[in-house]
Order: structure tokens, then C-alpha cells, then sequence
């Protein structure tokens, strides 16, 4: 779905990305990990447009990405950030058709899509009359997952979703978005720091550091056959309950 | 964000109700001094004793001023000095009569006989204080470098004025510049010692002033005479003879006890030129209702220059959001605007707009650019990264963006912007008086001037309380525009 060729992205001083290759496939999960400053982010902001390579070139479904196409490219691809990145401003339901309204939907129509969505996703029936101030952390995570799903686009991309929840909340809807994800059958790239999370969402974990691919597979092939020490290291740095001493 | 056209469209339609129609009939002006004014309610007067319709633009800002305003019509007749014409207007000192004539009508003006009094400029100070320095002649100041001098502004400025009688008598003091009314009222405080003085004024003997001898012959004589334009000949032919048979009637003790009448009586100078031209005075309407036009006059000054400021700062402050080079250079550039002295602004458009309300509006226009535009911007650009990348991410069009996004959440900040705008503009449209714009200030221009307070407050109430008002109004709609969403935010 997403294709990296040689792609490179620099800052002032530092290399966010240093001749990157990563193949994404179609319709499954894949997730980002690796430690702070590896690229990640910004790989993800890369395949929405946000970011453009200095070098090299980023394809989606075989198309370049490009400035004068990139409005109805997004339109096919749901973003999620931490939080949901909710417009304060805008109470759910207008945040969840926010875009639909924009592309001409009818207002039944938009309802019908919110309320389906609102059922799959698990929301409150009042929660969507309510601002984002007036919502949880896991219901606006709910309702920022909703928005990106409003279109039915075939890709979601999701950066940290789950990071400022509480270990509950958090445990409860990683359970929700696994049964998702594999119900819809969409492309799903998600960006986290949680090696446990990545592992039980998605079927390949793509690990980088310093702006490179270090290792892309199952997170068992990640642990069966390491191609480097960090692998090992970074797969098996968390703690758990069960060390314990 | 339909709120914000509501709140032009309300801005804009109040402007238009409180909007007066242009006079077309013949036009007296009047500079900001009694004596000027008084003269403009003689001509106006002889124009009523004759049934000619005539309206009188009163205390307008300045010498300059009025010549403009003559030279391109906006007013037929002044009264002028013969001094001022010589020395400033038409830069030909020394020029007589004939000569000012020629000048004149080379410019399609005219001037009537001299009106028997010479007002030229003197210096005077204190009696008791010239008695115990032995001080007569202006030469005498020499002998005391350490006298505080407070000289009209104009004075201060006129080649023929402060500056050349300094280097002609070789005067060592230095001078500060300030109103005329209020160097008298310096004077008999003992805050100032010198001050310039025109021989008629009614002050002289009230404040026990005595005028010091031009012993070198410097001040050049200062005659007054009307200023007219030719064409008023065809226009208004039987006002034109009216004041030109004013030539020799008003001698120098006749100005001074009519000036008399007015500054220290309190008369107003409308009657006190009726009485002496011996016709009824005209019907003066009562402090409400004076009070009304100037609110409707106020608050065209206001209204207009707001809602054009509104249509034009809005779009540029988006811009400068949007491209932040050129946003650079816009704002400084409004800023810069900012720091114009608001009468060097009026005087600058007259040549372009005349004089009355729509040189003020332009200048006030002008000022409410920079709290709109810079609050504009700094709303846009304060938008949390985040929420401005997310709307772009998830594929909202620029537009879209714009009107439900980004311009609903620098919506508090954009109405602070205006609302300072709009309270800045209601105390600085009090100056528009000084170019005919009417308003507020044109009370408290005629109350400096004549020193009334009751005349000052009449002017500096009513504005300090449409202030308030707007403040308050621009707070609610404030309120009624948040949308809840953020207010709910705010609380958590």
C-alpha cells in the first residue's frame, strides 16, 4: 500500500530519516516501534503528506505522493492521533462529520455512518451531543477513531493512540481496535512505544533506529532470530509484572 | 462564523443610518479661535439677513486647513489675515494689496477690503511682572534669559512667527508650544511669563496683561479680510456684496469687546454677531438635541471607519498568518501607520478627500488597522500545531479549514482586536472636529477655546460613555460568539 524508496529527511541538525526502504503491506496492521528519535513519526507523517522527503520518494498505492493530489489522497486514509486531536471548539457528532459535510454528504447520511460507527466503536449514545472538553480520554479516542473512519477509507493511520490513556481504559480498547482492525480489513500503520501493544495489534512490527530499518517481521521473528543484539534488546527491554521480584 | 457577518452587517447598517447627507449650499469657514469664528457668524449672518442659505464650518484644526479647504472648494469664504496671507500662504512677504489680489485670482480666489482692524501678533506678559523687571519693548526680554515662554503652536511654527522673531530681536529663551487658550490660562497661574497674543484679544485687560512694543518693527501688519472664492461671484452674488461692504466697519476696540462678549460673557458668538449686525439670531436648538446630531455624527466616524477596517484587516491579518515573510511586512507596516500624529493624517487627506467626516473616517480607518490585523494574526498563529495539522491530515479543503476551524478558534482574540479598535476610534474621532468632521470633539474643541467646562463635559461625557458602551456591547457579543465548546474548555 505504502512503498518508501531511499528516503531521506533531515532537520536543522539532525537526520530524521537516512535513505529509508519500507514496504507496507495492504490490508493488515503494521506497527512503527523503536526508541525515541528513531523516525517513526515522521515516517507516518510522511505517508499523510505532513512531511516531504528530502530525497528519495514515498508511494501510495503505486501513485508518488503529490502536493496538487494530496487532498483527495488523505481523503483515503483516516488519521488518529493521541487524544483523537479533537477540535475543542466542535461538539463530536460535528467533529465526526466535519469532513462528510465538506464533501457533500447529507446530513441522513452522515447520521446514519456516525451512528453505525458510534455502535462498532463502542461509544455512548449521549457522548456525541458533548464537547471534547466534556469527554473522557477513551471516549475521545472513540470518537477521534470514528472521524477517521467516517469516509470508509481503506487506510488508517495512527500515531500513539492509546498513549495518554489509563492502564484500564487502555487495556480495554486495545482489546476493542484488535477486534476492529481485523473486522474492517483495512491498512492499519500505528506508531507506538509499547513493544506488547505493537505486538498484540499488529502482525508486523517494523523496528528503526536513527532514521533506519533495523528489522521488519512477526514480533516472533523479531525475537526468534534477532538480525542484531539491539533487536533482542529492545523486544525484551519492557518490564512485567511478572519480574517481579 | 455566521455571527461575524451578522456583527459587520450591524456595524456597517448602524454606520449608514447615523450618516448625514453632504451639504451642497455655499460654506463659511472658521479657524479654532473666537475671533475667526465670530467673523464666520457675520458672514453667515449677512448671508441670512439676504435669504441666502449658507452653513457654517466651524473651528476647524488650522490656517492650513482652511486654505486647502478654500483652494478645492469644500468652503467658499474664511476670514484671513492679510499677514498670514503674505507671509505663509502665498509665500510673498512684504507683498501689498494689489499684489495679493493679482495672487489671488490667479488662483480663483478673491479677498474683500480690509474690515478695519489689524490683528497682528504681539508678545505680552503680565503687568505687575513687566512693572517689577522694567519690561516694555520686546528688545527688554533680552535682559532676561530665565523667562518661561508658552507660544501657540502655530506661532511656535510660522516662518514669520517664533522662530524669525527670535533671530530678529536675538532672543535667548527657548519656548514651548501649546494651545492658545490654554497659554492664558498658564499666565495667570504664574506657570508661564511670556506668551504670544493677537491685539484684539478680549484677555488683554482680564488677565492684566500688558502687549509688549514691537520696537523693531517685525510683526508684518495683520489685516483681516474675508477670503473668497471667484466663482461664489456667480454662485452667490448678493452675499459676495454683503461682505464686501464689511470693508471698514469693524474697528480694532469693536473686535476686542465682540471677542469680549463671547470669551468672558459666554455669549454665544452667534448671537453676539447678530446683535451687532442688528438682524435676529438664529434659532439655536437645545443641549439634547445637540447632543443627538453629535451621537449620530460620533458614531458615523466610528461605525464607517470600523466596518471598512473590519473588510480590509481581516483578510490581511489571515494572510500574514498564512505567509510569514509577507506578514512581517504588513504588520509593520500598520504598525507604522499607528505613529502618524492623527492631525498630520487629516491635513494629509484633505487634498485627496476635503474636510468633514470623510478625512477623519479615512485616518480612523487607518488606525483601526494595526489591533485587528496584529490580533488576526496572533489568534491564527496561536492555534496549537496539532489542531492545525490535523485539519489538514484528515483531508479538509483550505476553506473549510479556514471558516470552521482555524478562524472559530482565534475568534476571541479577533474580537479583542476589534474591540480595541473600536474604543481606541470613539476617542480619537473627538478629534475629527478639527476638520469639520463634527462629532464629540466639536464641543470640547469650542469649550477649550472658550474655556467652559460645562461646553468641555457636553463633549468628553458622552464620549467616555459611548466607550464604556462599546466595550460592554463588543463583551457580549463576545460571549455570544464563543463557541461553548471552548468556554466549557477554559473552566477545565
Amino acid at each position: 500500500m505504502f512503498t518508501l524508496s531511499s528516503v531521506s529527511k533531515h532537520y536543522a541538525t539532525t537526520i530524521a530519516l537516512d535513505r529509508l526502504d519500507l514496504e507496507i503491506e495492504s490490508g493488515r496492521t503494521t506497527a512503527l516501534i523503536g526508541p525515541s528519535g528513531a523516525g517513526k513519526s515522521s515516517v507516518l507523517r510522511m505517508l499523510i503528506g505532513l512531511e516531504w522527503p528530502d530525497a528519495g520518494q514515498v508511494r501510495f498505492d503505486g501513485q508518488p505522493l503529490r502536493r496538487d493530489r494530496l487532498l483527495e489522497q488523505r481523503r483515503r486514509i483516516g488519521y488518529v492521533i493521541q487524544e483523537g486531536g479533537l477540535f475543542p471548539h466542535l461538539t463530536a457528532a460535528e467533529n465526526i462529520g466535519l469532513l462528510a459535510r465538506a464533501v457533500g454528504w447529507t446530513r441522513q447520511a452522515i447520521n446514519e455512518r456516525a451512528e453505525a460507527l458510534t455502535r462498532l466503536c463502542q461509544l455512548p449514545d449521549g457522548a456525541l451531543a458533548s464537547y471534547p472538553s466534556e469527554l473522557s480520554g477513551g471516549q475521545r479516542q472513540r470518537v477521534g477513531l470514528i472521524r477517521a473512519l467516517m469516509l470508509d477509507p481503506p487506510v488508517l493511520l495512527l500515531d500513539e493512540p492509546l498513549g495518554a490513556l489509563d492502564p484500564i481504559v487502555r487495556f480495554e480498547l486495545q482489546a476493542q481496535m484488535r477486534e476492529l482492525f481485523s473486522n474492517l480489513g483495512k491498512t492499519v500503520v500505528l506508531v507506538t512505544h509499547d513493544v506488547a501493544e505493537a505486538a498484540y495489534l499488529a502482525g508486523t512490527l517494523v523496528l528503526m533506529r536513527d532514521g533506519r530499518l533495523i528489522q521488519q517481521g512477526t514480533a516472533r521473528e523479531l525475537i526468534d532470530s534477532p538480525v542484531e543484539s539491539f533487536v533482542r534488546e529492545f523486544m525484551t527491554a519492557q518490564r512485567s509484572i511478572a519480574d517481579l521480584p | 462564523m455566521r455571527g461575524a457577518w451578522v456583527l459587520l452587517g450591524l456595524v456597517l447598517a448602524g454606520a449608514c443610518l447615523a450618516q448625514t447627507a453632504d451639504v451642497v449650499s455655499p460654506s463659511v469657514g472658521s479657524k479654532n479661535f473666537t475671533e475667526s469664528v465670530i467673523l464666520g457668524e457675520i458672514a453667515a449672518g449677512l448671508a441670512r439677513n439676504i435669504d441666502t442659505t449658507v452653513s457654517h464650518r466651524r473651528q476647524l484644526g488650522g490656517t492650513r486647513i482652511l486654505w486647502r479647504a478654500l483652494e478645492i472648494g469644500q468652503i467658499d469664504v474664511y476670514a484671513e489675515y492679510t499677514g498670514t496671507l503674505a507671509q505663509e500662504l502665498l509665500q510673498m512677504p512684504g507683498a501689498d494689496e494689489d499684489e495679493l489680489r493679482k495672487a489671488l485670482g490667479e488662483r480663483g480666489l478673491a479677498m474683500t477690503g480690509p474690515l478695519g482692524f489689524n490683528n497682528t501678533y504681539a508678545l505680552g506678559l503680565r503687568r505687575q511682572l513687566a512693572a517689577q523687571l522694567g519690561i516694555d519693548s520686546i528688545s527688554d526680554l533680552r535682559a532676561h534669559p530665565g523667562l518661561r515662554f508658552g507660544l501657540s503652536n502655530e506661532f511656535m511654527q510660522r516662518a514669520d512667527g517664533w522662530p524669525g522673531l527670535r533671530k530678529a530681536y536675538a532672543l535667548a529663551q527657548t519656548a514651548n508650544g501649546l494651545d492658545h487658550d490654554l497659554a492664558y490660562r498658564g499666565l495667570a497661574d504664574g506657570a508661564l511669563d511670556v506668551t504670544d497674543l493677537y491685539r484684539t484679544d478680549a484677555e488683554i485687560p482680564y488677565y492684566k496683561l500688558v502687549v509688549l512694543d514691537d520696537d523693531l518693527d517685525y510683526f508684518p501688519s495683520y489685516q483681516a479680510v474675508y477670503l473668497y472664492r471667484l466663482d461664489l461671484r456667480d454662485r452667490a452674488p448678493a452675499w459676495v456684496a454683503a461682505l464686501e461692504s464689511m470693508a471698514g466697519t469693524i474697528d480694532a476696540a469693536t473686535m476686542q469687546s465682540l471677542n469680549a462678549r463671547v470669551k468672558l460673557e459666554h455669549e454665544p458668538e452667534s448671537t453676539v454677531a447678530a446683535d451687532w449686525l442688528g438682524i435676529d439670531a438664529p434659532i439655536s436648538s437645545g443641549r439634547a438635541a445637540r447632543i443627538w446630531t453629535r451621537t449620530r455624527e460620533h458614531l458615523a466616524l466610528v461605525g464607517i471607519s470600523l466596518g471598512l477596517a473590519l473588510i480590509v484587516a481581516l483578510p490581511l491579518g489571515v494572510f500574514a498568518a498564512r505567509r510569514p515573510r509577507l506578514g512581517q511586512v504588513i504588520l509593520t507596516t500598520t504598525g507604522l501607520l499607528q505613529t502618524l500624529p492623527s492631525l498630520a493624517v487629516f491635513v494629509f487627506m484633505i487634498p485627496l478627500l476635503g474636510i468633514g467626516a470623510k478625512p477623519a473616517i479615512a485616518a480612523l480607518f487607518l488606525y483601526s488597522l494595526l489591533p485587528i490585523v496584529r490580533n488576526t494574526h496572533a489568534g491564527l498563529t496561536g492555534i496549537s500545531r496539532e489542531l492545525r495539522e490535523t485539519a489538514a491530515a484528515i483531508g479538509l479543503p483550505a476553506a473549510t479549514r479556514l471558516w470552521r476551524i482555524e478562524l472559530p478558534l482565534a475568534l476571541r482574540m479577533i474580537l479583542a482586536g476589534i474591540k480595541t479598535a473600536a474604543v481606541i476610534n470613539v476617542g480619537t474621532a473627538t478629534l475629527g472636529a478639527l476638520i469639520g468632521a463634527g462629532g464629540y470633539g466639536q464641543p470640547i474643541l469650542a469649550g477649550i477655546r472658550l474655556d467652559d467646562v460645562g461646553l468641555i463635559l457636553e463633549g468628553a461625557i458622552p464620549a467616555a460613555l459611548l466607550a464604556l458602551i462599546v466595550q460592554g456591547l463588543f463583551e457580549i457579543v463576545e460571549r455570544l460568539l464563543t463557541p461553548k465548546g471552548l468556554r466549557l474548555g477554559a473552566r477545565h
